[in-house]
């Protein structure tokens, strides 16, 4: 068996590379076809794959670092490096939304009635579920912190509970901003006001989703015994990921639902 | 001159202190309570009180040596698998299930890209004139 004379990993030949790009393609080749010729078809294979190939790659990750102790000292430090630079990314995703938020609303133009909210928009109430909103997320980051600290004092019982609830804290969140984007009195047609608040909204609601998706597989993974007290990055992967979706909620409440109203 | 031989006083003996029970805070302790506090001797005696019941209680060490909390630890196992030298790539290390979800994979992702490849092909063609 050949040895190598360094600390990092060399990954074995992995097809989910490929089935990751073709699922991009027939998602992307998919959307088109159904605003043109009303087929779900393509789309929804692209969808399936994409789902298959994360499912795949992440359990080979987990093979890798938790079954076969690839994840030595210097891999787990690229893997930190990895996901900074990931969330730097997202970071920057969101900041667009918060441009166009704010060049909209600092000098708001005539056809709006050149004040914000626009003239006939009636805003949400920021004392009311946006604030329960900004309550269970401070709590969830509270409870994911427990979480973190249960793991590394070697608290089975503990890590399990408090990971639970920060999800539940994840899924109520969730199902708050449901009721909310139901019962609201202006759509994401309603000009400019509608489009900012709905697409910055919601694309944070997708990443409370995938925050809360993350999470989940962490709890699974502490369940069955894959985190040590002292190797657990998985977990604070996730834990960052919720911190950071955490925030960007604390400026989106303090900008778009309190200035903005 | 009285301030310097009280502390020569207090450098030349050994000072013993506790934390007092009334206002929580250290005050002073002679040598005895310091080396044999009040809550480390031992209260419970070396002898096993006799058995009153009828039936002995079952003893911790016979119910298994660790509480299941949400099942038992199969790392270790799982581990053992996956470090088999049997030369298989990650993804097809478990043998029949890997290499099924594989296949349906990558018949799904090559079929797909055929039937991507034809649907842009036909969509691409102009449309007749009506």
């Amino acid at each position: 068996m050949a040895h190598q004379a360094h600390a990092y990993h060399m990954v074995d030949p992995s097809p989910w590379p490929l089935t990751g790009a073709i699922a991009a393609l027939l998602m992307t080749s998919g959307l088109a076809i159904w605003f043109h010729f009303h087929s779900t078809m393509l789309m929804t294979l692209g969808l399936v794959l994409t789902l298959l190939t994360m499912y795949q790659w992440w359990r080979d990750i987990i093979r890798e670092g938790t079954f076969q102790g690839h994840h030595t000292p210097p891999v787990q430090k690229g893997l930190r490096y990895g996901m900074i630079l990931f969330i730097t990314s997202e970071v920057f995703f969101f900041l667009g939304f918060f441009w166009a938020f704010y060049h909209s609303s600092l000098a708001p133009t005539p056809e709006l009635g050149g004040c914000w909210p626009p003239t006939g928009i009636i805003p949400l109430d920021p004392f009311e579920v946006p604030l329960l909103n900004t309550a269970v997320l401070l709590a969830s980051g509270v409870t994911v912190t427990w979480a973190h600290h249960s793991i590394m004092e070697g608290e089975r019982k503990q890590t399990i509970q408090s990971l639970a609830l920060t999800i539940l804290l994840g899924f109520y969140f969730t199902a708050l901003q449901a009721m909310e984007y139901y019962e609201a009195p202006f759509t994401i047609a309603d000009g400019v006001y509608g489009s900012t608040f709905f697409v910055a909204t919601g694309f944070h609601g997708l990443h409370v989703i995938i925050g809360s998706t993350f999470l989940a597989v962490c709890l699974l993974r502490q369940i069955q015994y894959h985190f040590t007290s002292e190797h657990h990055f998985g977990f604070e992967a996730a834990a960052w990921y919720w911190h950071f979706v955490d925030v960007v909620w604390l400026f989106l409440y303090v900008s778009i639902y309190w200035w903005g109203s | 001159m009285i301030l310097s031989v009280v502390w020569l006083t207090i450098l030349s003996t050994k000072m013993y202190y506790k934390v007092s029970g009334v206002t929580g805070k250290l005050t002073g302790a002679t040598a005895a309570s310091a080396y044999s506090p009040q809550g480390l001797k031992g209260t419970v005696p070396s002898q096993a009180p006799p058995i009153i019941f009828a039936v002995p209680t079952k003893v911790v060490s016979e119910t298994g040596s660790v509480a299941h909390y949400m099942g038992i630890n199969k790392v270790p196992e799982l581990q053992m698998i996956f470090q088999k030298t049997d030369g298989a790539p990650v993804h097809l290390k478990r043998g029949v299930m890997d290499k099924m979800l594989y296949r349906t994979m990558m018949g799904l992702t090559i079929g797909g890209t055929l039937y991507c490849l034809m649907a842009l092909y036909i969509v691409a063609q102009p449309r007749k004139p009506q």
